[in-house]
């Protein structure tokens, strides 16, 4: 394509009747670099590989800036398609988190699907296997203006999460779904996949030291390539708009779960006979960017070079142009780098053994070319070489410095008149979108597969799984982030999400190992968006700095992997800010791990963490008052890193039986959880002056300042008083479980609320399925 | 005793399916579904677990009904071997006439259909614990020979498809006669309804498993295998953290049943 001696504008015709994304200047540099003009093919590789999604243009420096990615425990940190802490010295956990925005905005089913699909082939390239994933969910206002989209896109996502996940046959156990008008046209899907390996059998998704020497062979596995999902990380890096919609949906991957089952069968038969053979492979899953981003990345991360032949790729037709080829995002696809006196014998796995092209037409394993040592990134189709370039300059990406600008938003809190009862306020809480039982979706995801799962999604505030048997250990995951906080403070909503996260796994008695972040923002060319970012990032590594990791004094908890999705955006303006945070906690015996429901009458129960007017963003203003607020929730990091630790050891001193933390609605929503968890035969009888706080009784109760409910074993009261006082926290013995099955709080010798627990059942269970219906 | 847990393309539940039945004691290995299909004969039993095999094409166990090695399968239970199939195994049973084993294709799973109080209130994929209620005395069927009449095993189901139907007006009470309906869907105290959430799938008569005349063919809805150890049950169930990682959970009666059934049978 003419680049050089053409003037910008067309230039920018040019590049945009060829579909690319690239800039001008962007176009220009890489003529320059290449000393002539670049073929169509060359421009689609770079518009590839620089784009924002593969190449961090706008956020590498801020995560550079604010986030802590090292520590004593990790294995691997950002730089690979998964991150890796160390579980005990045999075992390792691997995670990543990634968003599927735009694509499940457009088609919910096969966005959501792809985006699962896309995540498990990240870890599973590490050597791992696959024991669960997690799915944060942002969804509009199903009683908003745009009511039926939205729910249209909500069931369309929730349909294709199960269809994928569980054919895959991995367990869902964690995850969450807020419902705020923000999403109205742009939801967000992101999505976790967590694994275990043994530290000695990770594999890199690099070419290994020699390849390029001993001419390694370059190897694609998997289905055909075809035409979908090309463009896929430029439709992921701008805005969306609705007249774009049509042609975006080709941008959209199509899934497999059942070609993807087999894959990952195949690949574990591979991985065991490298490991019997002790030969060092290359792995890598074709994601974003396909072929020419998972090749490239190979061979630049090793210092070597590339020579493809895309003729010897399989590929669903043969009319296929070399661009789309080479940046198609089809599904099911991972790229292998071994010495040559391995290739028949993995050939013959996957072609043979697994039999994959009778299993799936087309699909199988082919040799497509070898490793260089001469930093060349050449592709080669039909006789000519179609691609011809630095590798490193290809993979090295741009950085731009972008403007950031704080937003000004008017914010003030209501006058509210504190109520004579709390009950209806609480009961329509209960019944709110996004305090609401999670059941009607968790019920379509299999929590169950593997046969691992200890405890499950509703049972808890993190899902626990014992992935290894004739082991003890168990990891525990949750996700969270409050796009209503975030939309007040973007950063106290990045240290929000990461304390309650670590506050999750933490309630079932597992201690915070790491952190993913997927940072969901709108259009970073825009200087408020990129505060926002940048202000959330800065919240975020603050708190899991100051938070430190159990056992080590001044460590931050490592944040090992994550993603950044920009541009979620449309005309309507851009999301709240959301900063989801993922946190896999560790635990060294699953039996010890304990669950929120109510378990015993008599118990005593203990409020940890004390009550703050902090109401901003909260269910209480926003669900019944209809307002936003000023006050949001902030995290003291000392008490939060008090309460953590304090929670953690009274559950593995087995003084604490059940436990649950103070979140969306309050101390209130909180109370009725753990009553309405188990089998709501059991209530609660609390007395809100042990709070020991001159707020009314409204804001006591539906403050949203973290902290925690116990239940303490019968008997281990002093105990557990004595290890909080340890603590340097406040002893609040709140109350005790009942034999009747009424929640009911008194305050100032006045009761406040007297709730039936079958009467809140109904609203509780009902509120998520008629949001969705 | 040794069992080969058949692996179909598609199939995701072999893993564990493996470890239960090993729990119980008996030996096995996973048995691709294209290896040499008379190499079946070495083993003792059989298992198909859950799954999508064939990514349920045509329909939930149609494909993988008719593999080679189902021919070999067909032999192995004429000789009377036991063979228990787990979710889409019970799919690929009735697929290829194992069950209920009467001549052709009696039943089918169709997709899940929750009613209450006379309404749809809900349909498709379904994961929730259940309790199953023993309809069969002791040594009726291989994988519930242990199990008395009445007894109560509780073990986790996930499907789409597991509400058996069937055409055929007089199966019903053929199958009651014959003392084929060896499991059914009922609330924690044992009590059976026809309706959701107890039904869960909306079978017929709230059936969870029937096997073959002969007794020596099972198959049920929900996994065993996934309750097998006490630590996967419930937190309501007091069980879940007695013992150690070992200790049994209720479906590992199943898997113990194969294994007795084989002792006492050869």
């Amino acid at each position: 394509m003419r680049i050089i001696g053409l003037k910008d504008h067309e230039v920018d015709a040019a590049l945009r009747s060829a579909g690319l994304g690239l800039s001008v200047s962007e176009a220009r540099s890489i003529a320059e670099s290449l000393g002539r003009d670049p073929t169509i093919p060359e421009l689609f590789s770079y518009d590839t590989m620089w784009s924002e999604h593969c190449s961090y243009k706008s956020s590498r420096a801020t995560l550079n800036e604010f986030l802590h990615t090292e520590g004593p425990n990790v294995v691997q940190g950002p730089e690979e398609d998964a991150g890796i802490v160390a579980i005990d010295d045999e075992w390792c956990v691997v995670i990543a988190h990634e968003s599927h925005n735009h694509p499940s905005q457009i088609l919910p089913n096969e966005g959501a699907a792809t985006g699962i699909g896309g995540i498990v082939r990240d870890v599973n390239c590490m050597g791992a296997k696959v024991v669960a994933t997690a799915d944060p969910l942002r969804f509009g206002d199903p009683y908003g203006k745009d009511k039926n989209h939205v729910r249209w896109v909500a069931e369309g996502v929730v349909d294709g999460i199960w269809q994928y996940g569980n054919a895959l046959g991995v367990p869902i156990i964690a995850g969450d779904v807020v419902f705020d008008d923000s999403f109205d046209s742009n939801c967000l899907v992101n999505v976790v996949a967590v694994g275990v390996v043994k530290r000695g059998e990770i594999i890199k998704s690099r070419a290994p030291a020699g390849a390029g020497e001993k001419g390694y062979d370059v190897i694609v596995v998997g289905k055909p390539t075809d035409s979908s999902g090309f463009g896929g990380v430029t439709f992921a890096s701008e805005e969306l708009r609705e007249e774009d919609e049509e042609a975006n949906r080709g941008a959209i991957q199509i899934p497999d779960p059942f070609l993807k089952n087999v894959l990952f069968k195949a690949n574990e038969a591979l991985f065991q006979l490298t490991r019997q053979e002790g030969i060092v492979i290359g792995f890598k899953d074709l994601g974003g960017g396909g072929f020419t981003c998972a090749s490239s990345e190979m061979g630049a991360s090793a210092g070597y070079g590339m020579d493809l032949d895309l003729d010897l790729l399989h590929k669903a037709s043969e009319d296929l142009p070399p661009e789309v080829v080479a940046c198609a995002e089809t599904q099911e696809r991972f790229m292998l780098i071994c010495p040559p006196e391995l290739t028949p014998r993995a050939l013959k796995i996957y072609n043979e053994d697994w039999d994959l092209p009778n299993v799936y037409e087309g699909a199988r394993a082919s040799v497509v070319g070898k490793v260089t040592t001469d930093g060349r990134y050449v592709t080669r189709y039909r006789g000519e070489v179609t691609c011809n370039v630095s590798i490193q300059h290809l993979t090295g990406g741009i950085r731009y410095d972008r403007e950031e600008r704080p937003r000004v938003v008017e914010l003030e809190e209501p006058e509210i008149s504190a109520p004579e009862d709390l009950t209806e306020i609480l009961l329509k809480i209960l019944g709110s979108p996004n305090v609401s039982s999670r059941e009607h979706i968790y019920r379509y995801y299999d929590t169950e597969v593997q046969g691992n799962t200890v405890i499950r999604p509703g049972e808890a505030d993190a899902g626990l799984i014992a992935p290894v048997r004739d082991e003890k250990f168990g990891i525990a995951l949750s996700v969270d982030s409050n796009p209503f906080y975030g939309r007040i403070s973007p950063y106290w909503a990045g240290a929000t999400a990461v304390a309650e996260a670590m506050r999750n796994v933490a309630a079932v008695g597992a201690y915070p190992a790491t952190l993913t972040d997927c940072l969901n923002f709108g259009n970073p060319e825009k200087p408020e968006a990129f505060w926002e970012f940048r202000e959330c990032v800065r919240g975020l590594a603050d708190a899991a700095k100051a938070l430190w990791l159990k056992g080590y004094e001044e460590t931050p908890v490592p944040i090992v992997s994550g993603n950044v999705s920009f541009y979620n955006e449309s005309p309507d303006g851009a999301v709240d800010p959301s900063p989801i945070i993922a946190c896999v906690g560790l635990i060294d015996d699953v039996r010890d791990a304990v669950t929120m429901e109510l378990k015993r009458a008599g118990d005593s129960v203990y409020l940890i963490g004390p009550r703050f007017d902090e109401l901003g963003g909260s269910e209480y203003y926003r669900t019944v008052h209809g307002v936003t607020g000023k006050n949001v929730p902030i995290v003291r990091f000392e008490l939060e890193r008090n309460m953590i630790y304090a929670v953690i050891d009274s559950i593995a001193k087995k003084l604490v039986i059940s436990a649950h933390d103070i979140s969306n609605g309050g101390l209130g929503a909180t109370a009725a959880e753990m009553a309405l968890a188990g089998r709501s035969d059991l209530g609660l009888e609390l007395d809100l002056d042990a709070a020991g706080s001159d707020l009314p009784a409204d804001r006591l109760v539906f403050s949203e300042s973290s902290g925690f409910l116990l239940e303490c074993r019968e008997g281990g009261e002093e105990e557990l008083e004595e290890l909080l006082k340890g603590y340097g926290l406040d002893i609040m013995k709140i109350g005790i479980v009942s034999s009747s099955p009424e929640l009911v709080m008194t305050c100032k010798g006045r009761t406040v609320l007297l709730m039936d627990l079958s009467t809140a059942k109904k609203g509780w269970t009902a509120g998520l399925s008629e949001a969705m219906r | 005793m040794k069992i080969a847990v058949i692996q179909f393309p598609g199939t995701n539940c072999e893993h564990e399916t493996l470890v239960a039945a090993r729990s119980s004691g008996l030996s096995g290995e996973l048995f691709r579904w294209n290896r040499p299909a008379e190499e079946l004969s070495a083993f003792d039993g059989y298992i198909i677990p859950g799954g999508f095999s064939y990514q349920d094409r045509l329909r939930a166990g149609a494909i993988a009904s008719k593999e080679p090695v189902m021919d070999a399968l067909r032999e192995e239970a004429e000789r009377g071997k036991p063979i228990i199939g787990i979710c889409n195994g019970f799919q690929i049973l009735t697929e290829s006439g194992l069950l209920p084993g009467l001549g052709g294709i009696n039943v089918a799973l169709a997709s899940n259909v929750m009613v209450s109080k006379g309404e749809i209130v809900r349909r498709g994929f379904y994961c929730a614990w259940t309790t199953l209620r023993t309809e069969t005395p002791a040594r009726r069927c291989s994988g519930s020979f242990i199990l008395n009449k009445g007894d109560l095993v509780s073990m986790p189901l996930a499907h789409a498809e597991g509400n058996l139907v069937t055409a055929d007006e007089d199966l019903m009470e053929r199958l009651n006669e014959e003392d084929q309906i060896v499991f059914r869907y009922c609330d924690e105290g044992g009590r059976v309804e026809r309706e959701f959430p107890v039904n869960v799938n909306g079978s017929l008569e709230s059936i969870a498993g029937i096997c073959n005349p002969e007794g020596n063919v099972l198959g049920l809805m929900p996994h065993p295998e996934r309750s097998s150890f006490a630590w996967q049950l419930p937190p309501t169930d007091s069980a879940k953290s007695a013992g150690d990682m070992t200790a049994p959970g209720p479906g590992r009666r199943i898997f113990e049943s194969m294994k007795r059934y084989i002792e006492v049978m050869r």
